[in-house]
């Protein structure tokens, strides 16, 4: 193996292919970055079993090869480097490779290709693409309701639904349920669902964080692996296996208060009341109460903590409705919160017990299914 | 129609017992009455007393004195080194008394309670009738003599108690707080020690009442903060809250085994037993836990303690129990040592709130379930309903309707 390429493109894309490098493992290689020449480009590959990350950059390639290196060690050497042309080879009888750029010059010892775990090829099965830009708001409107505990796995993942032109993405971990709806750029052929990994999707937002277009999505015949396709960058995930709740269900019909209020104010009063509220349980409490004309509605976020103190904030709110109270888990209310991208929020809810809906003013491609919490009054 | 009672509307009791350390070695060794007896150790020893009866206190005796200075002004007093536990068992028993009279209730060390007697006149026809009805059943049940200062506000109330001692009774009406103050000396007032007395009598203050009429400013400037509340005290201000101590951080039962053991079942049974104690204590006081936290000692003394935040906090003796067995089996993996002690502790206790949860149905039942066991065992004991896992226990611990006899007394608690 012989090429050579920009030290700027080979550090971008060990940043990418990083965070698919398994952290603890009992499979050692896992933690080395393969390399590997694909006809006039390097191909980056790191995986973790769960997920795989590859990368392809432009090279000079004069002979081809592909060798395994700890992730890390490269990853931290060609970042130190100087923004210049690095030549790479690989000494076939030590299983050297060798990194040259501007007068700096290491041998880092590797391990064989033939050893590396395969990348399931997800070339066949249910196809379809989306714009960057709309798959981007959706996962991060649902990817922090899933579960981050392994007790129950389907929870772990966020339940995507292909229907026609639509894609339906769901995450709940027990305790609140998110469910928003987007649109295909081109339709799927046939009806699927599969519950991806909430770490695949976080881990997509974050290479779509750059300038692509659309994503190509293929989830394999027997819905095990799903394949997500960037211009340079493929992600190979793992499905996780079961049934998804019938969620549904758990979505409230009607409501006996409905109050309305901007997000921003919202947003910083739960962050306020939160303040108080991690000494205890996290309990944040809401106080919505009527308006009497001219004077509009009012919600009231308060926290106490026996021990520090306590708060409480007012906003304007448009109310309709009985006047309510209900307390929430701060945390939950800002993570709904500070993913919505409309300016207005509406929050319905039916008694102290039940739970508590969140939907963006003016849309109607998400719900957000939080349960209270049982307190004191 | 009554109307809501504000602050300067209270009226406050100060329960003191006399000479409490003495009185409780009296009761239990009558030769003891009436002589002069002092508790702290051995006459020449090099302690301090800790109590002195009123008969040695007439030779000038008092506590906090060195032992060589008492026996020198009372040489023919009786010393005993005295007993914290007794005096312990007899406190709680003095508490208990108080509890039956006022729920607001504020204990100030083993031997003194402040009570929020506010409207009780109702029921004991008046409130110094309430205080007699005190003293009688003080007197009747522990053989203790009590003295009761009543007044609108502690500060007052603890001045009139220790005027009336021993054995007395003693009222400040409404707005007599100042002129009742004012000829005492300012040591009298709660809070005067030593230094404060020095620097006050260095100003020429004397008396609370030249205390009381003596400018705020310049007692700031000597005492800093604290010269306000010296103000407000010579002036029988005082609107602090009649308040319990302040509640428990954490919540811990542990044991130690007759023989040391690698008996995982034993360990389990144990672990779940000392879990339901916990639980149990957590649900009495209204309280979850957010931590939780297994202690071992293996055979060679190293103690290990193990804990784990959870992610919702619980009083339920079911997560309590799992949590404890998770951290058990991590921690004895690996582990040839027997295990000596094992002990199991909650903490971030915070007010019950509890997650609603959207998907399962199984927390509302558990808590149903465990607020049952602890109806049936408040009603008819301990063992009256227990886990499989602890019925092990059984075989090995002698048991009384208030739990198992383990080797730790910590647990009959």
């Amino acid at each position: 193996m012989k090429l050579s390429c920009l030290q700027e493109n080979l550090n971008r894309g060990l940043g990418v292919i990083g965070r698919a490098v398994a952290a603890r493992t009992t499979l050692p290689i896992t933690n080395n970055v393969l390399l590997a020449t694909d006809q006039a480009r390097l191909k980056l590959v790191a995986t973790n079993l769960e997920m795989a990350i590859s990368y392809w950059l432009g090279a000079k390639v004069e002979e081809e090869g592909a060798i395994t290196v700890p992730a890390r060690l490269l990853t931290e050497f060609v970042n130190s480097l100087p923004n210049d042309k690095i030549d790479i080879s690989l000494s076939p009888q030590t299983k050297a490779l060798g990194l040259k750029c501007a007068r700096f010059e290491a041998r880092i010892s590797g391990i064989d290709a033939k050893d590396f775990p395969p990348i399931p090829a997800v070339d066949e099965g249910v196809t379809t693409r989306v714009a960057v830009e709309t798959l981007r708001q959706g996962i991060s409107q649902v990817v922090f309701a899933a579960a981050s505990e392994e007790s129950r796995p389907v929870l772990t993942g966020v339940d995507a639904q292909f229907d026609g032109d639509s894609l339906t993405l769901a995450a709940a971990d027990g305790f609140r349920l998110a469910v928003y709806k987007l649109s295909l750029a081109t339709p799927v052929n046939q009806k699927t669902e599969v519950i991806i990994p909430a770490k695949t999707l976080a881990e997509l937002n974050r290479l779509m964080a750059d300038e692509e277009e659309t994503v190509d999505i293929t989830i394999n015949p027997n819905k095990s692996q799903a394949l997500f396709r960037l211009k340079d960058t493929e992600l190979v995930s793992q499905l996780v296996q079961g049934t998804f709740p019938q969620y549904g269900q758990l979505i409230p019909q009607s409501y006996n208060t409905r109050v309305e209020v901007d997000v921003a104010e919202f947003l910083r009063a739960a962050r306020t009341a939160s303040i108080f509220a991690r000494d205890g349980s996290g309990i944040v409490r809401l106080e919505i109460t009527l308006g009497n004309e001219p004077t509009p509605g009012e919600l009231k976020i308060s926290a106490r903590s026996e021990e520090m103190g306590d708060d409480e904030g007012k906003i304007d709110a448009v109310v309709a409705g009985e006047e309510a109270k209900i307390a929430f888990n701060g945390k939950y209310l800002i993570d709904v919160l500070s993913a919505l991208r409309e300016p207005r929020v509406a929050l319905e809810t039916t008694n102290p017990s039940s739970p508590g809906v969140i939907r963006p003013v003016g849309v109607d491609n998400y719900i957000h299914v939080v349960m209270p919490m049982f307190v004191q009054w | 129609m009554r109307t809501l009672k504000n602050t300067t509307s209270r009226i406050i009791m100060h329960v003191d017992l006399d000479a409490f350390f003495v009185s409780v070695e009296q009761v239990l060794n009558p030769e003891l009455q009436g002589k002069a007896v002092v508790v702290g150790g051995r006459p020449g020893g090099r302690g301090v007393v800790a109590a002195a009866s009123y008969e040695a206190r007439a030779f000038g005796v008092h506590s906090a004195m060195p032992l060589k200075t008492a026996s020198r002004l009372c040489p023919q007093a009786i010393f005993i080194e005295g007993s914290f536990p007794r005096y312990r068992a007899a406190s709680q028993r003095f508490m208990a008394i108080l509890a039956d009279f006022s729920p607001f209730i504020e204990p100030l060390g083993l031997d003194e309670a402040y009570l929020d007697v506010t409207g009780f006149e109702s029921i004991y026809g008046s409130i110094p009738q309430m205080a007699i009805a005190i003293k009688q059943r003080v007197k009747g049940e522990l053989g203790l003599g009590a003295s009761v200062g009543i007044a609108s506000c502690q500060v007052v109330a603890k001045v009139a108690s220790d005027l009336s001692k021993p054995d007395g009774l003693v009222e400040v009406g409404r707005g007599e707080e100042r002129a009742f103050l004012a000829p005492l000396l300012v040591a009298k007032l709660p809070g005067i020690g030593k230094k404060t007395g020095r620097i006050l009598e260095s100003l020429g203050i004397h008396t609370i009442g030249e205390l009381a009429v003596t400018p705020l400013s310049l007692l700031k400037s000597h005492f800093g903060v604290s010269g306000e509340v010296l103000h407000r005290s010579a002036n029988g201000i005082d609107d602090r809250k009649v308040e319990p101590p302040a509640a428990a951080k954490s919540i811990s039962r542990e044991t130690t085994f007759a023989q040391d053991t690698k008996d995982r079942v034993l360990l389990r049974a144990t672990l779940r037993y000392l879990g339901e104690r916990v639980g149990a204590d957590l649900r009495g006081r209204g309280k979850q836990a957010g931590c939780l936290t297994l202690k071992l000692r293996y055979a060679d003394f190293t103690t290990i303690t193990r804990s784990y935040t959870l992610r919702q906090t619980t009083d339920s003796d079911q997560t309590i129990f799992q949590t404890g067995v998770e951290l058990l089996d991590r921690a004895l993996s690996g582990e040839k040592q027997p295990v000596r002690l094992i002990g199991i502790g909650v903490s971030s206790l915070v007010e019950p709130g509890r997650q609603l949860a959207l998907l399962e149905a199984s927390a509302p039942r558990l808590e149903q379930l465990n607020k049952a066991i602890d109806r049936i065992r408040n009603k008819y004991g301990f063992t009256a309903i227990q886990s499989g896992q602890t019925l092990r226990l059984k075989d090995l611990f002698p048991s009384d309707d208030d739990g198992y006899t383990i080797h730790t007394p910590s647990l009959s608690r």
